[in-house]
């Protein structure tokens, strides 16, 4: 009996969480990993590098299921973990200085080459030439927007979220992001034509009054 | 007029900006074309799947977490 093998780890320490507490992280950690492609997206997006895309969004989870007590059931559970994504970018390349953000236009390619053909083009866009376009041509035009129009444009139009979520998020106003998000369209809707202008896509029906 | 695309508006709001579209044409024309961007992005912008080892790797992390 004076030989205790297994010392560190005990069972007894992790049955000192309550049932109750128990119960509230395991329904966190299954929504939580709910938005893990969604998260994954946008750590692409502001990274641009699968690698630094990888780890952004291994750390949040890391953070959250830490700060698990302080996000509050009810609450938009996608929001808050992409806000913790975002701070984390943020502290980890801004305040270090590395930079990120090299846009590897080779490698998005070739990633939308590998799956375009798995997406549906069938859907009912009534945007003309607009149609023409190709993902990799719109993401280019959405890329090349200053960041935070970029910003806005992706978490309203991709992610789907509220003013107030996206208020939340980027830490300004909802007028802020209203204007944001107007501006941003007006610019890339002149980006995108350029684009359909360069690739000869016919634009007849924006000529036609 | 974001707003307005993103309904965003509140009832007041719309019923006001529903008003005005049908006696302006400028709005109403900005107003398409910012449907238009929206729904671009929304078609053509490709989402990602989590590579298998991420997810895998944020289970793992989380199970030993608890
Ligand atoms: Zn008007």
């Amino acid at each position: 009996m004076t030989s205790s093998p297994h010392k560190k780890n005990t069972p007894a320490q992790k049955s000192a969480l309550s049932e109750k507490e128990k119960i509230k992280q395991q329904e966190f950690q299954e929504e939580a990993v709910e938005h893990i492609n969604a998260l994954y997206n946008y750590a692409l997006h502001l990274s641009m590098n699968p690698d630094d895309a990888h780890d952004l969004v291994q750390e949040t989870y890391l953070k959250a299921y830490k700060f698990f007590d302080s996000f509050e059931k009810g609450t938009n559970c996608k929001a808050w973990l992409f806000k913790i994504l975002k701070n984390n970018y943020i502290n980890k390349f801004r305040k270090n200085a590395r930079e990120p953000g090299k846009v590897d236009y080779d490698l998005i390619k070739d990633f939308y080459h590998s799956i375009k053909d798995t997406q549906s083009d069938s859907e009912d866009l009534n945007a003309g030439y607009f149609r023409s376009l190709m993902h990799d041509e719109v993401y280019q035009a959405l890329n090349s927007l200053p960041e935070e129009f970029k910003e806005v444009i992706q978490l309203c139009d991709i992610e789907g979220f509220t003013y107030e979520e996206i208020a939340n998020m980027v830490e300004s106003p909802i007028g802020t992001v209203r204007s944001r998000l107007y501006r941003g369209r007006k610019l890339l809707r002149s980006k995108l034509n350029e684009f359909a202008k360069k690739y000869g896509y016919n634009t007849d029906n924006e000529e036609t009054p | 007029m974001s707003a307005a695309v993103d309904g965003e508006l509140t009832p007041k709001e719309r019923e006001g900006f529903e008003k005005h579209i049908v006696k302006c044409p400028s709005c109403l024309s900005e107003f398409k074309e910012a449907q238009k961007t929206k729904s671009l992005i929304r078609e053509k912008i490709v989402r990602f799947k989590a590579p298998q080892s991420l997810v895998n790797s944020v289970l793992k992390l989380t199970d030993s977490l608890f």
